[in-house]
């Protein structure tokens, strides 16, 4: 059962007590030990933003550097991967309004574009099961961003604190946004 | 608002008092429900039909959303392996900076981030060529002993005795001005000459004797094109003979870096942090060369 230290999350390589003395080789160690852990679930929520492959791992990139100077700089280790997530997000963001703004593109066009991507449901595939995942995913793209944001995060295994925290809302805000899209989903799902 | 409170209930869902709200069977599923909201939802569930198979509901919709996020999203996932080797790398340059001196690190480290992302192209040449600054803050020499090859070998061949200044006598100043003001008239008639008693100041402050002055031009740091000023700590003594990044060299890129600002592909204060931070870096980035243009055309 959840805890307050729930928003404390830290990770075996990055201990609080060992941190504080810890060298830059030490550090830049922590954080190739983190890419490794979070490198795939970053790059699929940057992607989730509509965004190309390369932007979005530059995205990735620019977050653990970012981690580097954060631990350099000694601040707070608290909830890491809140934090890896938010900078993530925020350049997410970032990057998804310059190429929108560059390419003279509107969301919904970029939106396409991220449903054009999507693979085709392979031979072994169940039919009924690819139009499913079609279905989920019309609703996902539909909802607003708030809710499509903690689907994704809660989907990466992060807890309600830490998507309140990427996402700058309140637990409760996260609560029912998760409520009301699952509950969407639900109906989707159902016909 | 605390989670699992009755205030927390959705629009879309009505229930009675005596179910579990969906927020509540999700809470209970996400293991968000305080300890002893938890044991009743627990207690409630093992008792109640309805709710197990609204929670069944729910977790299957998860079930479903999760599969159709990762099978969408997986597929584009390019392999690990490079971008953990540019990373790694990074993080060893950055290291072994940091080991000698701390703030130095984060100075560095503010320089090449904004560079890698304003300019994703070039990021992974924009990071490596923070390691040339070492040159300019006076640690090249430190680090070529460090055991980093890398390090070794970017500052090799960016450095050249006397082609970047001294950061700490010549860090660059700027005057406040727009865009409009620096692309009112072309680059070259924005440059002026620098007053002789200034040049004098300037060859006192690097310790070179009247002897050897004509081996230098006093040049701007930051261009008065770019919003430079005639300030000491804008100007440096330049020598006109290095073989490779001379003052011929750099004038070239402040060409092109007044036109990148005046057409918009490059802000203003990007380019004059660039262009102060390390110019040779700055030209390596934005000629796309590891070398001057000119000189791989013989034409210096």
């Amino acid at each position: 059962m959840p805890t307050d230290s729930m928003n404390e999350l830290t990770f075996p390589a990055v201990a609080a007590g060992a941190a504080i003395s810890a060298g830059p080789s030490e550090i830049a160690c922590e954080v190739m030990n983190l890419f490794d852990q979070f490198r795939n679930p970053l790059l699929r929520y940057a992607l989730s933003f509509g965004i190309p492959v390369h932007d979005a791992e530059e995205i990735v990139q620019e977050v653990f550097l970012s981690l580097f100077q954060h631990l350099q700089l000694r601040r707070s280790r608290k909830n890491l991967r809140g934090w890896i997530f938010r900078v993530a997000h925020n350049l997410a963001l970032k990057q998804r309004y310059a190429n929108q703004k560059m390419l003279g593109r509107t969301a919904n066009e970029c939106m396409a574009a991220q449903n054009q991507m999507d693979p085709s449901p392979n031979a072994e595939e169940q039919f009924s099961s690819a139009q499913r995942r079609e279905r989920l995913l019309a609703v996902v793209y539909a909802l607003p961003a708030t809710e499509q944001s903690c689907l994704r995060l809660r989907a990466e295994g992060l807890h309600y604190r830490e998507i309140a925290g990427v996402l700058g809302i309140s637990l409760g805000a996260v609560s029912m946004a998760l409520t009301r899209s699952l509950a969407r989903l639900i109906r989707a799902d159902g016909r | 608002m605390k989670l699992g409170d009755k205030n927390m209930r959705s629009d879309d869902l009505h229930l009675s008092d005596s179910h579990l709200s969906n927020e509540q069977l999700l809470l209970a599923a996400d293991g968000e429900l305080p300890a002893r909201q938890a044991a009743e939802a627990q207690a409630h569930l093992a008792a109640c039909w309805d709710c197990r198979a609204r929670m069944a509901e729910i977790e299957g919709t998860i079930t479903g959303f999760a599969r159709a996020h990762r099978q969408t999203l997986d597929p584009q996932l390019p392999p690990i392996a490079g971008p953990r080797a540019r990373l790694r790398a990074e993080l060893a340059g950055l290291a072994s900076i940091a080991e000698i001196s701390p703030w130095r690190t984060l100075l560095q480290f503010a320089s090449s981030r904004l560079t890698a992302w304003q300019f994703s192209s070039a990021a992974r040449a924009a990071a490596f060529a923070g390691l040339a600054l070492l040159t300019a803050l006076g640690v090249g020499r430190v680090l070529s002993r460090h055991s980093s090859p890398h390090a070794a070998n970017s500052t090799s061949v960016a450095f050249e005795r006397g082609a970047v200044p001294d950061r700490s006598l010549t860090p660059g100043a700027t005057r406040r001005v727009t865009i409009g003001d620096v692309c009112s008239m072309p680059h070259e008639e924005v440059v002026g000459e620098v007053s002789t008693a200034l040049r004098q100041q300037v060859f006192r402050e690097y310790g070179i004797v009247d002897g050897r002055s004509n081996d230098y031009e006093i040049d701007y740091l930051i261009a008065p094109g770019l919003g430079g000023t005639e300030d000491i700590h804008n100007l440096w003594p330049e020598p006109y003979l290095s073989p490779t990044w001379n003052a011929h060299v750099k004038d070239a890129l402040e060409e092109h870096l007044h036109e990148m600002v005046c057409a918009g592909t490059v802000d203003l204060s990007t380019a004059q942090r660039d262009i102060a931070t390390n110019w040779i870096a700055a030209y390596k980035k934005y000629f796309h060369t590891d070398r001057p243009l000119a000189l791989s055309s013989g034409l210096i």
